[in-house]
């Protein structure tokens, strides 16, 4: 890429901002930057690194008049493309604002920069008995500013909800470089609920500069269970039975065949590498509540045939559990060359039938499918094993994916439940909403003055919020699909 | 407005639509047309018909919340949402629930009550309040910090916005992130961007038991460490309550402070949690109706102001309004203070919002007369250029509650 005299006056004018050091432009530093966990490829013409938050209006009101777009970005740990620079521009990387402001245990109460890791905050709450409950599984290098906005989950989310219920209050640099807090320090701000809107955005109308988010005491009693099954088909049973039978466990995830040989492979958790699927449940609260509803899990699970439950009550035994879940996408690379991570939502009852449908699918198509999820919210993450070698793979890979996301829409669901639309879901958008729900969607747009450059090419279809004849500048490679650690 | 293309607006919904206008009076003024229609299609056409004529509509289920907000600069129609009063789909397996907007929240949760479940939200208003109302208004009440409140649990809502249309936005599944979520800047925007006709919520198994305690403290400090002492234990606490000693009296307790503690969860946890709360104060007999009381008090005329504060500033918070001739109580957990203000003039209540804005906090009027509210600003929203914004998108011509919120929104 040749660097035009425009390109060089933004550069200079960067560098005055954040100072020489903070801006990346020579085409061998740009590459570790035209890539999120997904499979496109775009680079941008500069990456900043700002530092405060006036550094970051001042980027924003730069890039601005220069007419160029900008597109922030965290860890880069998106798997929906959210943070591809498709139409060139400036990257505002935010990991440079990574400090807990302040942690008030007595309130139950954090201020913190974006750049913040999720986990860094979970460890220093943790000093005073408290957590910040949102737990993407790429917690240990994702930042809270990319979980805002993806509007993360985890497998924590079953009870506790997404990121959108923890945040009390943002800080934000409006795409015209204004600096603004939406929310507040407390729940329930009078008020629209702008926070509520910002969060999920997908940094489409703003950049977000420092966050309040509340946190919650750490229960007295947690008890981890593990299922074994022989089939998928049993284990999607015992999940919707133990919905219906009203116990919410904080957390209930499922891992079919092919990841627990992935990762007893990788790691040796000693999962039982026979079973046909296994559900880690979570369940906390009061030792005599906990006993209740371990009890009724146990049952739901008896009911669908699981042939052993395994319990962990200390905390090593829970983290052993854990720590096949948590790295159990990572090792889906020990076993495949490369893999396509979905992200479907369909209501639980429907499990069953769309689990049978998921493998049905990747088998005429030829893939193997490694299924590792949220099956208590119905939160599908099925992940396609392919080699982009292999002629014409790609191109089939998402096909199917494709596929996979009409079944879930078929089935009452959605096509994201907590990675995002980002670039690659804007035409799956048409399947669930109307032209005129998108339409409204973009009025939001033009009421925060997002325009065709701020994140452009994000969220909505094809045609919206890209720019006219835009659409065909997109820098979009389909490289080496990602791999998601 | 008694202009044709006024009167036009007859025309967009069958005759038997329209009510007498008198029984829709709000703030002394009453509006020349009156709409109960039946069906969301019916409100979008209404909707329409008015924006066309430049009338400005007022929407409005149970009528709990008419006091919420600066008097409106314009009131033509009354758009009743009461008769969209359908469940649409109960998935009670799948613990979620599609309804209309004007299903009461008393209607709900009888409904979801045979299947042992509930919507996990304590309004101010109570149970009488619509759908559509509890998410327009976006209030809570004492089990809020404790569980998720309506905005947590929405999980999609339509509606009809001013030209017309009907849109949706998220969905009925628990877990989903696509597109914006509209129905977050529609909670607490009384019907500024759009009137909700239907909304999807996540829902909660009813607790197998719960019991309320009753402590009395000798001041309101002691109460603050009692309340706080409890907070941090595992009791299964789902409301932590700290009442001022006029507050109390209103309540028929002694006219001390006290603390009004709800347990809830399996009958075992429930009891442990007796035992701990017990062992930490005096507990004394209250009646069991408490919490209800506690609502009610804030529905009988008077003026009622509503602070957010830092948990940490509950307990002084309830004294500086106690000091301003307030019955005052608070909410531990959510950092909400409601103070019953009679004789609160547009001074007291400034230097009460002062007071919080300087915690971080805010002071909404929930209720008072039509004077005081055009005094003194109801929200003193925080981003008011953004509320604007939207609001010339989303109902450019002001046909929505024209005034509610601020000048022309």
């Amino acid at each position: 890429m040749t660097t035009t005299p425009d390109i060089r006056a933004l550069i200079d004018e960067l560098a005055l901002a954040v100072g020489a050091r903070q801006v990346l432009h020579a085409p061998e530093d740009l590459i570790g930057f035209e890539y999120d966990a997904t499979v496109d490829r775009a680079a941008p013409d500069a990456v900043v690194f700002p530092a405060s938050t006036a550094e970051v209006a001042e980027v924003v009101q730069i890039a601005r008049r220069h007419d160029v777009p900008i597109v922030p970005r965290g860890s880069g740990t998106g798997l929906a493309g959210g943070a591809l620079a498709v139409r060139g521009g400036v990257m505002c990387v935010m990991t440079r604002m990574n400090r807990i402001v302040e942690l008030d245990a007595r309130d139950r109460t954090a201020v913190i920069e974006p750049g913040v890791i999720n986990l860094a905050l979970q460890d220093e709450a943790a000093k005073h008995g408290l957590t910040y409950a949102p737990d993407p599984s790429s917690q240990r290098i994702c930042t809270i500013g990319g979980n805002i906005a993806t509007n993360s989950g985890g497998p924590h989310t079953l009870a506790h909800g997404s990121t959108v219920n923890h945040v009390l209050g943002v800080e934000v640099v409006l795409p015209d470089g204004r600096v603004t807090w939406l929310g507040g320090q407390q729940l329930d701000a009078p008020g629209p609920d702008l926070r509520g809107l910002f969060v999920g955005s997908e940094g489409t109308l703003g950049i977000v500069t420092q966050i309040r988010v509340r946190l919650v005491r750490i229960e007295e009693a947690v008890r981890t269970m593990l299922a074994v099954f022989e089939s998928v088909d049993d284990a999607s049973g015992a999940v919707s039975e133990v919905i219906r039978r009203g116990v919410i466990p904080v957390a209930m995830e499922m891992l079919d065949r092919e990841i627990i040989l992935a990762v007893e492979q990788t790691m040796h958790v000693g999962y039982p590498t026979d079973a046909g699927a296994v559900l880690l449940i979570e369940v906390e609260g009061m030792a005599e509540s906990v006993e209740v509803e371990a009890a009724a899990v146990v049952a739901a699970c008896e009911a669908n045939n699981a042939r052993e439950n395994r319990v962990a009550d200390d905390i090593e035994e829970r983290e052993q559990l854990w720590e096949g879940r948590k790295a159990g996408i990572g090792a889906i690379g020990a076993v495949s060359p490369n893999f396509y991570l979905l992200d479907g939502v369909v209501p639980r009852t429907r499990l069953p039938e769309v689990m049978r449908g998921v493998l049905d699918l990747s088998a005429k198509y030829g893939f193997r499918c490694a299924n590792i999820f949220h099956a208590g919210d119905g939160n599908l993450h099925p992940n396609i094993m392919f080699d982009e070698l292999e002629e014409g793979a790609i191109e089939r890979v998402l096909d199917l994916g494709g596929e996979i996301m009409r079944l879930c829409v078929d089935a009452g669901g959605s096509i994201t439940g907590e990675h995002g639309v980002g670039l690659e879901k804007r035409s799956y958008m048409e399947w669930i909403f109307t032209p005129e729900d998108l339409a409204a969607m973009e009025l939001v747009r033009v009421a925060f003055g997002s325009g065709d450059l701020f994140n452009p090419c994000k969220v909505l279809p094809t045609g919206r919020g890209c720019g006219a004849g835009h659409e065909a500048e997109i820098r979009r490679f389909i490289a080496t699909p990602g791999v998601y650690a | 407005m008694a202009s044709s293309t006024a009167d036009a607006i007859f025309l967009a919904l069958p005759a038997e639509r329209w009510q007498q206008p008198d029984r829709y009076t709000i703030d002394g003024v009453t509006p020349s047309r009156a709409a109960r229609p039946e069906n969301r299609e019916e409100v979008a056409s209404l909707l329409s018909a008015a924006t066309s004529a430049g009338l400005v509509v007022v929407p409005q289920g149970a009528r709990t919340a008419l006091e919420l907000g600066r008097p409106l600069a314009g009131y033509d129609v009354a758009l009743d949402l009461t008769a969209l009063d359908r469940i649409v789909a109960y998935e009670a397996d799948d613990l979620t629930i599609t309804v209309e907007a004007g299903v009461t929240l008393s209607q709900l949760q009888a409904h979801l009550d045979s299947h042992g479940q509930y919507l996990s939200t304590d309004p101010p208003t109570g149970d009488h309040v619509t759908i559509g109302g509890l998410l327009a208004t976006a209030r809570s009440g004492a089990w809020r910090g404790h569980l998720p409140s309506a905005r947590d649990l929405v999980l999609g809502i339509e509606v009809a916005l001013a030209d017309g249309q009907l849109v949706k936005s998220g969905g009925r599944v628990v877990k989903n992130v696509s597109g914006y979520d509209l129905h977050r800047m529609h909670t607490g925007a009384l019907g500024a961007f759009g009137v909700i006709v239907e909304a999807s919520f996540k829902l909660a198994p009813v607790p197998a038991a719960t019991r309320t305690l009753v402590l009395r403290c000798d001041d309101t400090d002691a109460a603050e460490a009692l309340v706080f002492d409890l907070w941090n234990r595992s009791t299964g606490a789902r409301a932590l309550t700290l009442l001022s000693a006029p507050a109390a009296a209103r309540l028929e307790l002694s006219e001390s402070p006290h603390v009004l503690v709800e347990l809830a969860g399996v009958a075992s946890a429930v009891e442990r949690g007796a035992e701990v709360t017990a062992g930490l104060g005096h507990v004394v007999e209250g009646p069991a109706s408490l919490w209800n009381d506690l609502r009610t008090l804030q529905a009988d005329g008077t003026t009622v102001l509503r602070l957010t504060v830092p948990a940490s500033a509950v307990r002084e918070t309830i004294d500086d309004a106690t000091r301003a001739g307030c019955a005052a109580w608070g909410h531990l957990a959510a950092g909400s203070v409601v103070a019953l203000a009679p004789d609160a003039d547009a001074a007291t209540i400034m230097a009460l919002r002062t007071s919080a804005e300087q915690l971080g906090g805010t002071l909404q009027i929930e209720s008072g007369s039509a004077s005081l509210r055009g005094d003194v600003d109801p929200f003193n929203v925080g981003e008011p250029d953004l509320v604007r914004s939207l609001k010339a998108q989303f109902d450019p011509t002001g046909t929505l509650s024209r005034g509610r919120w601020m000048e022309g929104v």
